[in-house]
């Protein structure tokens, strides 16, 4: 069942980038093609499990990179977080840099994040840190009547 | 797995679709690795580097299964982010609720819809840490475990239950831990509530001690572990999205509940449903939703959610926005003392002239009561005394009313402040700061325009 759900969750982001993709491009062509190259005429098992897997009564609203500050590392950010949890969970956050190292680590050590290190760290650092610093907006009690 | 045979694909996007797993080692000699995340590596990269002409960055950690977003070229225009608060669009909810994160789903009332005296299912809040179970089909066949150390460990299904035990319904405050923590400067992190984690319900269930002696707890027995059926997000069943426990004390008060009706009515699936456990005054977390264990313990409970800086509070005061030591935590019991003004609502346009305003709200202290609550219409200036009614039981909130004169038109602002039973009083501010904004209970502040 697990395994099952966890295809089940895969699928979401690929449905979600699916949706993205449109018209297919040139990059999508040429990797069409690989595709027919490689597989030829080769039959498929493939697996429509997914109808029987978890039935959920609310589907997350599909986020897009886009809505996101656009600085470097938005997109490695985005679908390295976007794995698990939505990227609002990352965007409602205002931290130092520092907060933010020490959150990758909890990320790692409580739910097993794939551990981020080196060169790969520090732009998705370097991203956190500018996109939703800890001068961010503050949160709390927004006054109704001032019009932003 | 069960499969369709002889089918030719037709296009990378039908590939994917079927099976990315299979896409991936077939596109891009990309296979699964040994985290459940599969990153690209290898021949595949050069292969999907051409493909999308130019180096992919971070590759490696690539989910598996997931077209790359260079290969998502002419794709339509992303949708602009919501502006404002998102609300929340679930069978059986109020729109108004407020949707705080979709996955996991968090949604917050906002404290005009805490108006009621019994807040409805429908307003209730709803938290979440890992995915949503599907619902139980046969709810009464649905089992919860005792065990651990205890003298005879117990498998108990819901008719059991029922039928076993004597059943009681209470009015209580159920309260997320993070209740109040957008309020921190600076921001501390997790979902950030306002005031509306947070609602009052009549549960009906029995009381875990009831079970417990059946079961027998030794004396080696000190704190309970709480297991449940929901998924960890990632989807891997190996993992516990969330496993909390309380003090045995706090499991034995009369009030410790494990309940299956929710306003009269069988629990819904989103509040936990059909079993779950409710420890009033606590944070919410350590009353499990879709209970399946109980494992009685000799010492402290270390599942994910009891250990580090989560719910937990400092012991002594830290510089806020600094590194934590995490030797300097304590694990957060009874939730602070909060009032909210529930009506009128923040924002409310009132007509040129209105002088006289008739406030409604509640208040609640986690394990006290409240003594008083007082309102102010001048930052804080000037205080004046609310009606505060009785609570129907313990752990039940406590409506209040206030009538406000207004001086004139214009925009005011109007502060509650509660106090509990051992005089603590809201603050002005969130206080205590610590990383994961726990305790925020300052002033609640709604702003009005007269004409």
């Amino acid at each position: 069942m697990g395994e099952i759900r966890s295809i089940a969750s895969r699928y979401w982001s690929v449905d979600r980038v699916l949706k993205r993709t449109g018209t297919p491009g040139w990059a999508a062509k040429a990797a069409h093609l690989l595709v027919l190259l490689s597989i030829g005429a080769e039959l498929v098992v493939c697996a429509p499990a997914i109808g029987s897997a978890q039935q959920q009564t609310f589907e997350p609203r599909e986020e897009e990179p886009e809505e996101f500050p656009d600085l470097p590392g938005r997109e490695d950010t985005f679908y390295f977080c976007t794995a698990c949890h939505n990227f609002k969970l990352v965007a409602q956050q205002g931290m130092s840099r520092a907060r933010w190292d020490g959150t990758l680590d909890f990320m790692t050590e409580r739910h097993g994040m794939p551990k981020l290190e080196g060169k790969q760290r520090e732009a998705i650092l370097d991203y956190l840190e500018k996109a939703f610093p800890e001068s961010a907006a503050p949160g709390g009690w927004q006054n109704p009547f001032l019009k932003r | 797995m069960s499969g369709r045979i002889g089918k030719i694909e037709r296009s990378i996007e039908e590939l994917y679709r079927n099976d990315p797993e299979r896409a991936d080692a077939v596109v891009f000699g990309r296979k699964d690795g040994p985290s459940r995340r599969g990153f690209l590596g290898g021949a595949g990269l050069a292969a999907f580097g051409a493909a999308v002409g130019g180096a992919i960055p971070f590759s490696q950690n690539m989910p598996a299964g997931l077209v790359p977003a260079a290969l998502a070229q002419d794709k339509p225009a992303a949708p602009a982010a919501p502006k404002g608060p998102v609300h929340l669009d679930f069978p059986g909810k109020d729109k108004g609720l407020v949707v705080i994160g979709e996955k996991p789903l968090v949604a917050e009332t906002p404290e005009h819809l805490l108006n009621d005296d019994t807040t409805p299912v429908e307003k209730f809040y709803i938290r979440n840490n890992g995915q949503i179970p599907d619902e139980a089909k046969e709810p009464e066949k649905w089992t919860v475990k005792i065990e651990g150390e205890v003298n005879k460990p117990l498998e108990i299904s819901l008719g059991e239950l029922k039928s076993k035990y004597k059943a009681q319904t209470l009015r209580m405050v159920l309260e997320c831990g993070g209740n109040g923590r957008s309020f921190f400067t600076p921001r501390a992190s997790g979902n950030q509530w306002t005031n509306g984690g947070a609602g009052c319900a009549e549960w009906t269930g029995v009381r875990l001690a009831d079970v417990l002696k059946t079961a027998g707890v030794k004396p080696s027995g000190i704190y309970t572990a709480h297991y449940a059926a929901d998924l960890h997000l990632s989807g891997d069943a190996s993992k516990l999205p969330l496993s909390r426990g309380v003090r045995m004390p706090k499991a034995m008060e009369p009030e410790s509940m494990i309940v299956w009706a929710m306003n009269g009515k069988p629990l819904p699936n989103i509040h936990g449903g059909p079993v779950r456990l409710i420890f009033p005054g606590w944070a919410g977390s350590a009353s499990q939703k879709w209970l399946t264990r109980i494992v009685i313990r000799d010492k402290e409970h270390d599942g994910p959610g009891m250990t580090g800086t989560s719910y937990r509070l400092t012991i002594k005061p830290m510089v806020p926005g600094e590194k934590a030591d995490p030797k300097n935590f304590k694990i957060l019991e009874s939730m602070p003392v909060r009032s909210v003004i529930t009506a009128p609502a923040n924002g409310t346009k009132l007509a040129a002239g209105t002088r006289d305003v008739a406030l409604r709200g509640a208040s609640w202290a986690g394990d006290l009561s409240v003594q008083r609550v007082d309102i102010s219409l001048d930052y804080g200036q000037s205080w004046q005394a609310a009606k505060l009614e009785k609570p129907k039981n313990k752990f039940d909130w406590q409506r209040w009313t206030a009538n406000l004169k207004l001086p004139s038109d214009g925009y005011f602002e109007i502060w509650s402040r509660a106090t509990d039973s051992k005089g603590t009083m809201q603050p002005h501010v969130a206080p205590n700061w610590n990383p994961s904004g726990y305790g925020g209970n300052p002033f609640h502040r709604i702003a009005v325009l007269v004409g």
